[in-house]
C-alpha cells in the first residue's frame, strides 16, 4: 500500500539520470508518478551496470532502484500527438519534474509558461547542470562534470595523482533530492493560494554544498585545501582519517577537546590494554588538547601526531574491521568501518531496525532486496514500494483511465508512433 | 500572497551540527520562524570548528556553524536545569514542527520526547534524527558524518582501485540526509492539514544515506556482486576522468572530462587538434576495454592547453568537460556567479563573510538567506520577552542563575 502521506498527488516524471531520485521520494511518500518516456525507454533503462549483465531494461540497476514505485507511460514528444498527451497530462498533474537539455521542452509546447496557462496550480522543476543563464547553461554533461565543477573532485584522490569521483555517481542523486525538496516547499503555498510555479534546481551548487564550507577557506584563512588523500585538512595540519586494518580500512576521528577527547582517551585505553602505545598518551590532558586540523600546529604537536597516529595503524592492523567497529561500539569511540555493501547488508542494527525490504521482481522472476524507507513515519509510514514498471507498462490505465481516451483512439496513437 | 513558501511556519530547533540544522535551514531560508535552542554548557560543536573568521577561533566566528544556521533566530536555554526545559515546554504549542538531532536519550531523559511534548500540541509533528535511529542495538552510538560517509559505503567507492581508500571531503552523508528529512517534514504538514493529525518521525542518517547507494546494495544482495573503487573508470564513458591542463601560477590544474560514442570522440580529437592511429582506441568497446592506454593518451594531449579554454572548445565540440575547479575557482565562476549563488552576509560578530546560496531558485516564493547565523544567545531578550511574556528582571534573574545559559 502506498504512503496515505500525499495521497491523491499527482507527479509527472520527464528526468533522466539527473533527477530520477525526485519521482522515487515522490513515490515513497504515496505520490502518484508517472514516469514520461520515449517508446524505446528512456535513457536511464540503459546505465550498466546490470543485474547478472543481462544488458536490458529489466535488469538496469539504476532503474530498478530508481524508477521503483512509478508508473510508466510512452510519449514520442517527436509528434504533435504525443506532446498533446504530456500536455493533458500535465493538466491533471500537481507536480512536472524534468531534466531535458534548457529550452527543448518549451520549443515543443511543454515548458512552465504553456503549461501553466492550462493548470496554474502545477509546480514545475526543471533541473539543470549550470542554472538557466550562465554561459554553461547549454553545456554537455554527464555526471562527473557536476563533481569537478562543484569542488568535490578536486579534494579527492591523493597530491600528484588525478582528482577522483565516486564509483557510483552521485550529482543526478543529490539534484534530484534537491528539486524533491523544492517541489515540496512550494506545495505549502499552493495549499493557501492555489498558485504553482517554476523551479529551477542547479547542480553545480548541489555538489558546493557538500564541501562543508570548505569554500569560506581562502577568504577566511588565506589559504585552500588540495587533495590530501587518507588526510583531512591541509598539509601543514592535517589528521589521518583512514587506517588500514586486516581486511581492509577503518576511519576514525582523533582529536582533543570536550567533545572529541573522551573518545581520543578511550582508544588510547584500549590500545593500552592490548600493549600499544607510550606513556606520555596515558597522562596527556586531551579535554584540552586543541590542536585543530585548521590550526597552525606546534612541532611539538606534529610529533605526537604522528606518533598516535602510527600507533594506531600498528594497532588497528592486528585485527579485522568488524572486530575493530565491534569494539568502538562498546567504548564509544568515534570509529566506523569503511564499509563495503557486504558489511551493510549484514550490519546489526539495520537488521534489527527491520529496515531492508523485500521488492518482487516478477519481470525477472526474483524478489529483490532494497534499501527500506528513508524515515519511519508513525501516523503514515512511507517506503513501500513496487518494483520498476516495464517501458510503457501503464500506457493503457492512464491514458484510458486520467485522459479517459478510448481504445480506438489508443490503437492509432501507437500505430502513429506516439505511445 | 505572502512573499516566503514557508511564512507562519513555526520550528523549535533542538538539533545541532548537520543535519538538523540543515534541515531547519530549508524552513529558514524559505520563511519560516526557526528559533534555535543552544546552550553555552554544551555548546553546537560547529561552533567551534573550522573555518574561523580571521583563522581564530572562538563560539561566534564560525563559518562552519554559520552556513548551517541562516535566517534563524538564536537563544540559550541549558536544558540540563529543570527550570530551562519548563521554559522550552512553554514555547512548545508555538511549535508546528520540532527537530532534534541529540542521540535518542537525551531528549528522553530531559522529558522533551514526542510523547511529552504531543501533550502541550496534539498536532506536533517532530523529527529526531541521530546517527543510526531511536531503535536498535547502536542507537546510542554517536558519530559524526565524516564516519557515516565510511559506515554507509561512500568511503569504499572512493579510491584508485583494489586497496586504495581516498574519502569525499567532509561529512558527505550530511548533505545527503536533510533532504530526506525535509521532505518527509513538509510532507507530513500537508497530512495534517488534511487529516488535523500530527506525527513522529524517526529519520536514521545511516538509512536515509543508503539512498544514494541504493543501485549497489541491490546487486550485492542479488548477486554477490560488491562495488568498489575503481578510480575514474566509468562502464559508460571513455576517456572519463580528469586530465592534466597546463599549470597556472605555480599551480596544477585539471579538466574533467566525459567521452560517449565515436562522434564525441572524433570531436575530442579534433578539439584537442589531436589524431589517433591507435587501433585499440577505434571502437567505443575498445576505448572502455583500454581505460588506462586511453587516460595517458588523452593525458598527453591536454598537458598543455588551458583548462578554461580547452572547456570552451570541448564543449562548443559537443563534448562534456569542465575544469576541476577548487574552492578558490569556485567564487570565481561564471556560472555560479550567474546563478547568483554566493551570499555576503554581515554577522554580528565575524562582520561580512561568503554564505553559500540556496541550490534551487523559486519562480513566485523565492527564499534567500535571510540573515546571518545568530550569535548565541542573540535573540534571548526578544524571545523570552514576547513569546514567553517574561519581565525583563526575570529574564535577567534567569541569566543569573545560568538557566538562560
Amino acid at each position: 500500500m502506498p504512503s496515505e502521506l500525499l495521497k491523491g498527488l499527482r507527479l509527472l516524471d520527464l528526468t533522466d539520470e539527473k533527477g530520477a531520485l525526485c519521482g522515487k521520494m515522490f513515490a515513497d511518500l504515496g505520490a502518484e508518478v508517472i514516469k514520461v518516456e520515449p517508446p524505446d525507454g528512456c535513457s536511464t533503462r540503459r546505465i550498466p551496470p546490470y543485474l547478472e549483465d543481462i544488458a536490458d531494461a529489466d535488469h538496469c540497476l539504476y532503474s530498478i532502484a530508481y524508477h521503483a514505485g512509478k508508473k510508466s507511460v510512452t510519449a514520442n514528444l517527436a509528434t504533435d500527438d504525443g506532446r498533446a498527451l504530456v500536455a493533458d497530462l500535465a493538466a491533471q498533474s500537481d507536480f512536472l519534474v524534468e531534466s531535458h537539455p534548457l529550452g527543448y521542452l518549451d520549443s515543443i509546447g511543454l515548458g512552465y509558461d504553456a503549461l501553466a496557462r492550462k493548470n496554474p496550480r502545477l509546480i514545475y522543476a526543471s533541473i539543470t547542470p549550470f542554472g538557466d543563464s550562465g554561459p554553461g547553461k547549454d553545456y554537455n554533461w554527464a555526471d562527473i562534470i557536476s563533481w569537478a565543477a562543484g569542488g568535490q573532485m578536486y579534494l579527492m584522490g591523493e597530491e600528484g595523482k588525478p582528482p577522483l569521483q565516486m564509483s557510483l555517481p552521485q550529482a543526478g542523486l543529490h539534484a534530484g533530492g534537491e528539486a524533491a525538496v523544492a517541489m515540496m516547499i512550494a506545495h505549502y503555498p499552493r495549499q493557501i493560494d492555489g498558485l504553482g510555479q517554476r523551479i529551477v534546481v542547479n547542480m553545480q551548487a548541489c555538489i558546493v554544498w557538500t564541501l562543508m564550507n570548505e569554500q569560506a577557506m581562502p577568504f577566511l584563512h588565506g589559504s585552500h585545501l588540495t587533495r590530501t588523500g587518507v588526510f583531512f585538512g591541509s598539509a601543514d595540519a592535517r589528521r589521518k582519517m583512514v587506517y588500514e586494518c586486516k581486511d581492509g580500512h577503518i576511519s576514525t576521528l582523533i582529536a582533543g577537546g570536550t567533545t572529541f577527547g573522551k573518545s581520543t582517551i578511550a582508544l588510547i585505553e584500549w590500545m593500552r590494554e592490548n600493549g600499544f602505545g607510550s606513556d606520555w598518551m596515558r597522562t596527556k590532558d586531551w579535554f584540552s588538547w586543541i590542536p585543530g586540523i585548521f590550526m597552525a600546529m606546534t612541532e611539538q604537536d606534529h610529533k605526537e601526531t604522528d606518533e598516535l597516529e602510527d600507533t594506531v595503524q600498528r594497532f588497528m592492523l592486528t585485527m579485522t574491521k568488524q572486530e575493530i567497529y565491534a569494539q568502538a561500539l562498546k567504548r564509544r569511540i568515534f570509529l566506523a568501518p569503511v564499509a563495503t555493501v557486504a558489511d551493510i547488508a549484514s550490519d546489526e542494527q539495520l537488521k534489527a531496525r527491520d529496515f531492508w525490504t523485500a521488492v518482487p521482481h516478477d519481470t525477472i522472476g526474483r524478489t529483490l532486496t532494497f534499501p527500506g524507507p528513508f524515515a519511519k513515519m508513525t501516523a503514515t509510514p512511507i517506503g513501500s514500494t513496487t518494483r520498476a514498471p516495464r517501458i510503457g507498462e501503464h500506457s493503457d490505465e492512464i491514458y484510458r483511465g486520467l485522459l479517459a481516451l478510448t481504445p480506438e483512439r489508443l490503437n492509432k496513437l501507437r500505430a502513429g508512433g506516439s505511445i | 500572497m505572502s512573499r516566503f513558501a514557508l511564512e507562519g511556519v513555526h520550528v523549535l530547533d533542538f538539533a545541532w551540527v548537520g543535519v538538523g540544522p540543515i534541515t531547519t535551514k530549508y524552513f529558514a531560508d524559505n520563511g519560516a520562524d526557526v528559533i534555535r535552542i543552544e546552550s553555552a554548557a554544551r555548546p553546537d560543536v560547529l561552533r567551534i570548528g573550522p573555518p574561523w573568521k580571521d583563522a581564530m577561533p572562538g563560539i561566534n566566528r564560525s563559518q562552519f556553524f554559520a552556513s548551517f544556521n541562516t535566517s534563524k533566530k538564536g537563544i540559550t536555554l541549558d536544558l540540563s536545569k529543570p527550570k530551562a526545559r519548563e521554559l522550552a515546554k512553554r514555547m512548545v504549542p508555538w511549535a508546528d514542527l520540532i527537530v532534534e538531532s541529540f542521540t535518542p536519550k537525551a531528549m528522553r531523559n530531559w522529558g522533551l520526547d514526542y510523547e511529552n511534548l504531543r501533550e502541550l500540541r496534539p498536532d506536533l509533528i517532530m523529527l529526531s534524527t541521530c546517527m543510526q535511529g531511536q531503535t536498535g542495538p547502536n542507537a546510542l552510538y554517536p558519530g559524526f558524518g565524516q564516519l557515516m560517509a565510511a559506515l554507509s559505503g561512500f568511503y569504499y567507492i572512493s579510491g584508485y582501485g583494489p586497496g586504495s581508500c581516498t574519502p569525499p571531503y567532509g561529512a558527505y552523508t550530511d548533505f545527503i540526509a536533510p533532504r530526506f528529512s525535509t521532505c518527509a517534514l513538509l510532507a507530513a504538514l500537508d497530512y495534517r492539514r488534511r487529516t488535523g493529525q500530527g506525527q513522529y518521525i524517526d529519520m536514521s542518517q545511516y538509512e536515509a544515506a543508503m539512498q544514494n547507494l541504493a543501485p549497489a546494495l541491490i546487486d550485492y544482495f542479488a548477486s554477490g556482486r560488491v562495488l568498489g573503487p575503481r578510480g575514474n573508470a566509468s562502464p559508460r564513458y571513455a576517456p572519463h576522468g580528469a586530465y592534466r591542463c597546463a599549470d597556472e601560477d605555480g599551480n596544477e590544474r585539471w579538466i574533467a572530462i566525459a567521452v560517449a560514442g565515436d562522434e564525441q570522440w572524433r570531436a575530442m580529437l579534433t578539439a584537442l587538434a589531436a589524431d589517433s592511429t591507435d587501433r585499440r582506441f577505434a571502437t567505443a568497446d575498445g576505448r572502455m576495454e583500454n581505460a588506462g592506454a586511453i587516460d595517458e593518451f588523452v593525458g598527453s594531449l591536454t598537458r598543455l592547453h588551458n583548462a578554461q579554454e580547452l572547456t570552451a572548445k570541448l564543449q562548443a565540440a559537443g563534448v562534456a568537460a569542465y575544469p576541476v575547479e577548487n574552492c578558490v575557482d569556485i567564487h570565481q565562476d561564471d556560472n555560479l556567479e550567474a546563478f547568483g549563488f554566493w551570499h555576503w552576509l554581515e554577522h554580528k560578530e565575524m562582520g561580512p563573510s561568503p554564505y553559500e546560496g540556496l541550490e534551487h531558485r523559486m519562480s513566485r516564493t523565492p527564499g534567500t538567506l535571510r540573515s546571518a547565523a545568530p550569535i548565541l544567545g542573540q535573540d534571548n531578550d526578544e524571545v523570552f520577552r514576547e513569546m514567553l511574556s517574561l519581565s525583563a528582571d526575570e529574564i535577567e534573574q534567569l541569566k543569573k542563575e545560568n538557566v538562560i545559559f
